[in-house]
């Protein structure tokens, strides 16, 4: 995979650190263990990158010990004329993507996810998606039933014949009914996470800062209920149908959803210093963590990719602090970050792992 | 392996044109090709005759749009079939299973695929106004939906359920459920759940 030909390794349980210059495979090492979490590439959408130049196959296998005992996950890339195929595995039997995911967890930290909050919604809806589709199956099933609706919509709204109405109330309905699934869980979750981040925001600003996540979907809806939720959803809907046909553009709905993160009832992105959004980002993250803890009942994977050498030292320690007692994880760096303890420490040198202290 | 400037051009040409099909890449091609180099003549010859005649001497029924030899097709003239129940699928091969079921004994009506404006696919692209106009003709008792269950099949029974129910007693959709032998518990959620939805007593 990738610069790799083959490696195996057998990481320890705690601090796994990679320690390494440049390009020499730090990343991808961690981007294949994310692999056997979300079976997806933290880095890139196009996948046929993860297969090695000159190779037509990039395979990852791994055994993962979580509550329910030990199992083996494996996934496949193999290269075809137009990108690549994936196949994925639990204890050697070929199983779908959904059957897949969640199997064992995994919360990454990467140097992208700084801009959770000074970039755009979509960084943030991502985010949100990523977390729950790991988290509950049924969420990645609804997500994957919207998008789906949602370009059928888009290419009929986009088409040179006027769209359908009979067609267009089809793909409505079915962005109704996964749509208003995506609502809820994403409203509980952001519930569960903002209370998390905060508190361990407030932790570390002795209590002068407090953090605070609102979920802010873009259908409004007056009471948390399946039906309150899908009224709104169609009412903003019939509202907006006109609009769309002219825009041209599927207007209403959760791809449009955002999440604010307020410092003291002030908008973190347009008022926030550097710093403050910052240590934002990491009691979010440190949240997601949490949240995921609790609610699957077992310490999930982490996954640092570069982040701690971003942060300075006083972070970096107060992020390692934050998460507490996680059970394995792994870190890379381009110099063994000063707020590590009882660590393992491997170098990586061109695509190969050398363990003990650089 | 010689580089592709080294192989003889005819073995090249059938090369590329194998790697045309779907399912079939350059290895696959280049291992067909070697082996039909090392097959007497006449098998050769068959081959090629018989993807010839598929082009030459096959072509829609007029009536249902499945491929056939004849037109009107075998099962629309067949008089023991009955004629009162439609069941529409989206492409001609999707026949080819329901019949080995033995199963059905009505006609079919063959799409030509499914609406998916993603592709540029309308109705007005596949045969639903002939469906339309056919129903209107022959008035059938019952209409069965036999898309897939995926989201076009699904997209597409839907809207076709709603042009066709003002005009016929029953329009029907293909049951969804449990494979025959298979085991509960290796069942995915979405089936077991479209099961239990669709059960029925004994």
């Amino acid at each position: 995979m990738r610069n790799y030909a083959h490696l195996e390794l057998q990481p320890a349980p705690g601090l796994n650190v990679f320690v390494g210059a440049n390009a020499q495979g730090k990343s991808n090492l961690l981007e294949a263990i994310s692999l056997l979490g979300t079976g997806k590439s933290f880095r890139t959408n196009r996948e046929r990158d993860l297969i090695r130049d000159g190779f037509e196959l990039a395979t990852i296998s791994g055994e993962a010990h979580v509550k329910a005992g030990a199992i083996r996950l494996g996934c496949t890339l193999t290269a075809t004329p137009r990108g690549s195929r994936k196949l994925y595995t639990v204890n050697g039997r070929s199983v779908r993507y959904a059957t897949f995911l969640g199997s064992l967890r995994v919360v990454s930290f990467v140097p992208a996810d700084l801009h959770l909050v000074d970039g755009p919604p979509s960084v943030r809806r991502s985010f949100l998606n990523s977390a729950l589709a790991q988290e509950q199956k049924s969420y990645y099933r609804e997500l994957a039933r919207y998008q789906k609706a949602l370009s059928q919509k888009t290419a009929l709204l986009r088409a040179e014949a006027a769209p359908d109405p009979e067609l267009l109330k089809i793909y409505d309905e079915t962005l109704v009914t996964s749509g208003t699934a995506l609502m809820i869980a994403r409203n509980h979750f952001v519930r569960a996470l903002g209370a998390a981040a905060s508190k361990v925001h407030a932790r570390w600003s002795d209590g002068r800062e407090h953090l605070e996540l609102t979920y802010r979907p873009n259908v409004q809806f007056e009471a948390e209920t399946e039906d309150s939720i899908a009224g709104s959803f169609e009412e903003r809907l019939r509202a907006g149908a006109e609009m769309e046909r002219l825009r041209r553009v599927a207007l209403v709905g959760p791809h449009r959803d955002d999440l604010a993160l307020d410092l003291d009832g002030r908008s973190l992105a347009a008022f926030g210093s550097q710093g403050q959004q910052r240590t934002a980002v990491l009691a979010v993250k440190v949240g997601e963590y949490a949240v995921m803890h609790e609610r699957s009942g077992e310490a999930p994977l982490l996954l640092l990719d570069d982040v701690l050498s971003e942060l300075d030292p006083q972070r970096a320690r107060a992020f390692l602090e934050g998460v507490g007692e996680f059970e394995q994880a792994f870190i890379t760096a381009t110099q063994l970050p000063g707020a590590l303890s009882l660590a393992s420490v491997y170098e990586i040198r061109d695509a190969r792992v050398i363990p003990g202290p650089s | 392996m010689p580089s592709s400037g080294s192989i003889a051009g005819p073995v090249q040409a059938l090369i590329n044109e194998l790697s045309k099909l779907p399912t079939i890449g350059p290895k696959t091609a280049a291992r067909l090709v070697f082996y039909l180099l090392n097959r007497p003549r006449n098998e050769a010859q068959s081959l090629a005759e018989a993807i010839l005649a598929v082009k030459d001497r096959v072509r829609l029924c007029s009536n249902c749009f499945s491929i056939t030899e004849e037109d009107p097709c075998p099962i629309c003239t067949d008089e023991r079939r009955d004629a009162t129940i439609i069941c529409v699928v989206a492409e001609a091969k999707d026949i080819f299973a329901l019949e080995r079921t033995g199963a059905y004994k009505g006609r079919y009506h063959v799409l030509g695929g499914l609406i998916s404006p993603m592709d540029g696919i309308g109705p007005a692209q596949l045969r639903v106004k002939e469906l339309v106009d056919r129903v209107g003709r022959e008035n059938p008792h019952e209409i069965i939906l036999a898309t897939n269950p995926n989201a076009e099949g699904e997209a597409t029974a839907v809207y076709l359920s709603r042009l066709l129910t003002p005009l016929a007693s029953a329009v029907t959709r293909l049951a969804y459920g449990l494979p025959i032998g298979g085991d509960l518990d290796y069942a995915d959620e979405v089936t077991l759940a479209k099961a239990i939805e669709g059960r029925r007593t004994l």
